[in-house]
């Protein structure tokens, strides 16, 4: 829990401190290795499998489905 | 004459979305200085400096297939009871994607996945032979051939400052049925620099288990809603670094035990119960950073998941995407999983607990899990597509002692497997 709140702090101080990106800089961030999920396919099946071997809710947004039952 | 107008409109709007596509493609390739135009060589590749988020229009079609198998190890003999079934589960899944723009302002996505499973899987669990040994899995008798088809259909609406989407999909098995929805909303500040997102969303689940013959204690048919609502917000912290928190609720109510386990109480197999409501929270944060003169990027994704039924769960993600000669990417990736059990849960019952409910099932047991994946892909262009192939390994391997906190007793049907994939995109 500690580690969490050390976490925030630093996301919280990062987002403070960051600098403004103007639109004709952002070439290096729509490289697409700067992407959350650069292989959607990819972080389908990781999910799912996560869903069904282990105990934990997944991080991403609303949707997925099935049983994962075995 | 309406018809020359519609032909006069449809040149116009398709004029305005080449003007579109070329001031895009010039804020993305414009090189800055003469440094950065070396550095950045892989950018002006097609394709390499495309979209990383879904904040403007699709201007391309994209089909994506990927095959991978996913095979568990055998459990040890020192695990198995004796004469129970060793061989776990091997699943061959096939999948396929496909987005491509309506119109300006709209795009749509089908994704399609099909699974074939076939193996044994984890019954219930004994004590040792004596007090101090292990306890042992019974495994499923019969092999289990089994297969799972789930289609997910999307469409987006582009704003000018965000975008709306929804979603809808269902999952088919021969005793299972599961439909759901989902509406996303992402809404751009600080020229795009901040994104705030925010979902709902809802799972409609029913099983109808087999072998109620054989085994009556399973129930004929069982129904589970789950509902979810997800917040979020992205920050650009520089040129070459972004991040990324969302808060994920989810409630599930309804039959969320599972009818094909059993839990030994006091010598004798009885049904899994678990209650019938769960309140889950997850808080996944999500780190990028681009190390131009090593062409690496970096990402660093940490999970924290907490539950009502007492699962407090840890992950950690690192990743390291090298791009070689423009063209090869290299990706070895680490994760790091660890989870406490639930409060209801042992690996077997020396007698009923007061509220009735009882679980053996590994997926609710404490235990820490490691997977290392190796991944390379190419780029490539021809018949006038670009392509991008890719082949990965994963190794996962769980046990009790991998657990951020000492586990007494490891349940015996923790999961190790491999996975295998090889990948194919389109764009065109």
């Amino acid at each position: 829990m500690r580690a969490s709140v050390l976490l925030l702090a630093v996301v919280l101080l990062g987002a403070v401190g960051c600098e403004s990106v103007r639109p004709w800089e952002r070439d290096v961030l729509a490289r697409t290795d700067m992407a959350w999920d650069p292989d959607p396919l990819e972080s389908a099946l990781e999910k799912h499998i996560e869903f069904s071997k282990e105990g934990s809710l997944d991080g991403g947004a609303a949707g997925g489905g099935g049983c994962g039952c075995n | 004459m309406s018809r020359r107008r519609a032909q006069n409109k449809a040149a116009a709007r398709r004029a305005r979305q080449r003007r579109r596509q070329a001031k895009r493609l010039e804020r993305q390739t414009q090189p800055r200085t003469f440094l950065h135009a070396i550095t950045s060589g892989a950018l002006a590749l097609p394709g390499l400096a495309d979209r990383a988020s879904a904040e403007s229009a699709p201007l391309e079609m994209r089909a994506d297939y990927k095959y991978s198998q996913y095979s568990e190890d055998s459990l040890d003999s020192g695990k198995a009871a004796p004469g129970s079934e060793r061989d776990r589960y091997e699943i061959d899944i096939h999948q396929f994607r496909f987005e491509a723009p309506v119109g300006d302002r709209w795009g749509v996505g089908l994704e399609l996945a099909h699974e074939t499973m076939t193996g044994a899987t984890p019954w219930y669990v004994t004590p040792g032979a004596t007090p101090a040994d292990d306890p042992v899995q019974v495994m499923t008798g019969a092999t289990i051939d089994e297969a799972r088809t789930d289609a997910m259909l999307t469409g987006t609406r582009y704003l000018d400052r965000g975008t709306l989407s929804g979603s809808t999909g269902v999952s088919i098995e021969n005793d299972y049925l599961a439909v759901n929805l989902g509406v996303n909303g992402e809404r751009q500040f600080n020229e795009k620099n901040t994104t705030v997102s925010a979902g709902i969303g809802g799972s409609f689940d029913q099983i109808e288990p087999v072998d109620t013959d054989l085994f009556p204690t399973r129930p004929d048919k069982e129904n589970k809603q789950t509902y979810n609502l997800s917040l979020g917000a992205s920050q650009v912290l520089g040129r070459a670094t972004t991040i990324q928190s969302s808060l994920k609720y989810q409630l599930s109510d309804g039959f969320l035990s599972d009818p094909y386990k059993l839990a030994f109480v006091a010598n004798i197999p009885e049904t899994d119960e678990r209650p019938d409501q769960r309140h889950q929270f997850s808080w996944l944060t999500r780190f990028r950073h681009h190390f131009t003169r090593m062409g690496g990027t970096l990402h660093l994704d940490y999970k924290l998941g907490v539950d009502d039924w007492g699962i407090n769960a840890h992950e950690f993600e690192l990743a390291w995407y090298q791009t070689l000669f423009e063209r090869i990417r290299l990706i070895p990736s680490l994760r790091y999983y660890s989870q406490s059990q639930a409060d209801f849960y042992a690996p077997f019952y020396v007698g009923p607990r007061s509220d009735g409910y009882r679980s053996s099932d590994y997926r609710l047991s404490p235990y820490g899990a490691f997977a290392y994946r190796l991944k390379a892909a190419a780029r490539f262009q021809t018949w006038q597509l670009l392509w991008d192939a890719n082949v990965s390994f994963e190794r996962y391997e769980s046990a009790s002692d991998l657990a951020i906190q000492s586990v007494e007793v490891e349940n015996p049907g923790l999961v190790s497997y491999n996975l295998f994939s090889v990948g194919l995109t389109a764009r065109f």
